[in-house]
């Protein structure tokens, strides 16, 4: 359990000396995709009642942390694999399990401060009064953490070019096809059958109802739902980081 | 150290890259893994830290097995992968220390260790300097120091002087045999045969996934074989006491024994003016050794 601990505080001091310019840039880029979605999409509509208000205000950092694990995060792993750092870091003394999660943790990290100012600026753009529940900070992990296994397990199983390419398909996806921004019910039956699967909507739920909704009402079935993906993700990533050719 | 017996790795597209290759390591000693581009020298030892899994025969490795437990494997073994290293954003010192903690150095014994190789291989000026600023050579030195700045019993070095200057070649090399010194097995592979034969203690020659020939260097080298360069002339006729010739534009190189050393030098000085005379080393052996159509019978592609 040292072992683990001092490998995972090493590889998390490595990928901050490695990737500071890097990850600084990717964290202004995330302040202002989540800031720029509460006011672009306010420009779209032409009123905004406080029903509408409440989803863009937290539809925009849930929109920040996907772009963060499904879109930045893969793409950064399929660059370490074009430039052999993804196998040179295989032959290292360290737990596999003590790579991916210091990768999920960087992830996490980056992400936490364009959440925080995207809310802000909602706020104070739709004049918005939020409910915060204890549930909020698990919520906001819990998103970041699907949406960063399953992006790491789509670039460590694809060839690069391959997960450039998804990731695009992802975000497209999910900012255009989701109910992140809207409510499910303007989606045609059928897509809405797709995202009771898919975690977009459940990822907008859980963000959502721990920000708006007080400790009443907040569900279990969106926790659970994303929590399968979770599991899916790192089993995934965990599977072909140890698999042998 | 490290005991190979029989090891044969059959790729899922077919291609058989080791075929039943068994080979020794003992604590201090300096094997060289020599072999054309896929003769299948880093699939042996991607196989030795659990990157890639045999199809059959078996490794050992400090009495236990690297194949059933590939992170102990990876915890005793330090490998330099001929890949680059990942230097990009960080300074040369930064990434030594780095992997030198992350390879279970205490921060004082790294730090030290660190200036020392950075010394020892004439790269201290670089010390400071950013990756991606760095020379291909001084990247692969900095890698090797990434591999031996805490290095495990046994240490894995995979082409370890490409790109590197001749005079901080001999200084890596007089840490490779360093190394071997100090009790570490060392696996070497590389293509730099002649500078590679004064350091290693074993050869193990792969051809096309097999071993075609193991032993000290100097028992592999022919004996009592000089090698004439002549250049710089027509096709002269090939005299009678040549045991083989080998013609690259206008230069000829003729392998001869040592007793017709007399006879050679005359026979080039009369055709032309510019030649020289050496004697054969490991290389050649290897190159003779290789071209040989009797040691490629085997074929590479299983059906």
């Amino acid at each position: 359990m040292r072992h683990w601990f001092r490998s995972y505080l090493l590889l998390l001091r490595w990928s901050a000396i490695r990737l500071r310019y890097l990850l600084s840039l990717v964290l202004v880029v995330q302040i202002f995709l989540s800031v720029g979605i509460v006011l672009g999409f306010a420009f779209l509509l032409p009123q905004i009642d406080p029903a509408t208000a409440r989803y863009l205000a937290t539809g925009a950092p849930t929109l920040g942390l996907i772009t963060i694990g499904m879109v930045m995060a893969p793409q950064l792993v399929a660059t370490a694999k074009t430039e052999g750092t993804f196998t040179y870091h295989q032959t290292l003394p360290v737990p596999r399990t003590a790579v991916v999660l210091s990768e999920v943790t960087t992830w996490l990290v980056v992400g936490a401060p364009g959440l925080l100012l995207g809310l802000l600026v909602a706020v104070l753009r739709f004049d918005l009064t939020l409910r915060v529940s204890w549930l909020a900070v698990p919520a906001a992990v819990l998103v970041a953490l699907a949406a960063t296994t399953v992006g790491l397990a789509i670039a460590y199983a694809a060839a690069p070019p391959v997960t450039n390419m998804v990731t695009q398909l992802i975000v497209f996806i999910a900012l255009m096809f989701s109910p992140i921004n809207f409510p499910a019910d303007r989606l045609p039956e059928w897509l809405q059958t797709i995202h009771q699967v898919l975690p977009f909507q459940h990822m907008a739920q859980v963000v959502r109802d721990s920000l708006t909704a007080g400790p009443a009402g907040v569900p279990a079935a969106p926790y659970a739902v994303l929590a399968a993906w979770c599991a899916l993700g790192f089993a995934a990533t965990l599977h072909i980081m140890t698999r042998r050719d | 150290m490290l005991y190979i017996d029989n090891l044969t790795k059959v790729y899922r597209r077919g291609v058989r890259a080791n075929d039943s290759i068994s080979l020794a390591v003992a604590g201090g000693e300096l094997l060289g893994l020599l072999g054309h581009n896929g003769a299948g020298k880093t699939t042996l030892l991607n196989q030795v830290v659990g990157l890639a899994r045999p199809t059959g025969g078996t490794i050992t490795l400090l009495g236990r097995d690297p194949v059933a437990e590939p992170a102990w494997a990876r915890s005793v073994c330090s490998f330099q992968p001929q890949a680059h290293a990942p230097l990009t954003g960080v300074t040369v010192r930064q990434a030594i220390e780095s992997i030198g903690r992350i390879r279970g150095g205490h921060r004082r014994a790294v730090r030290r260790r660190t200036t020392e190789l950075l010394a020892a291989l004439d790269i201290e000026q670089w010390a400071d300097q950013p990756g991606e600023r760095l020379s291909g050579g001084v990247r692969r030195l900095t890698a090797f120091c990434m591999a031996v700045v805490q290095p495990g019993r046994l240490v894995m070095l995979d082409e370890p002087t490409n790109d590197v200057d001749p005079a901080r070649r001999r200084l890596l090399w007089a840490q490779v045999r360093e190394l071997a010194a100090a009790g570490h097995g060392v696996v070497l592979v590389t293509h730099n045969i002649a500078e590679a034969e004064r350091v290693i203690d074993t050869v193990v020659i792969l051809d096309r996934g097999r071993v075609t020939a193991t032993g000290p260097p100097a028992a592999l080298a022919p004996d009592r074989q000089l090698r004439l360069e002549v250049s710089g002339t027509a096709a002269p006729t090939v005299p009678a006491w040549a045991l083989r010739t080998r013609r690259a534009g206008d230069r000829l190189t003729i392998t001869l024994a040592a007793e017709h050393a007399q006879l050679a030098v005359a026979w080039a000085a009369s055709v032309t003016s510019h030649f020289s005379l050496n004697p054969v080393g490991l290389e050649e052996f290897y190159l003779t050794l290789t071209a040989n159509p009797e040691a490629n019978v085997d074929a590479t592609l299983v059906p």
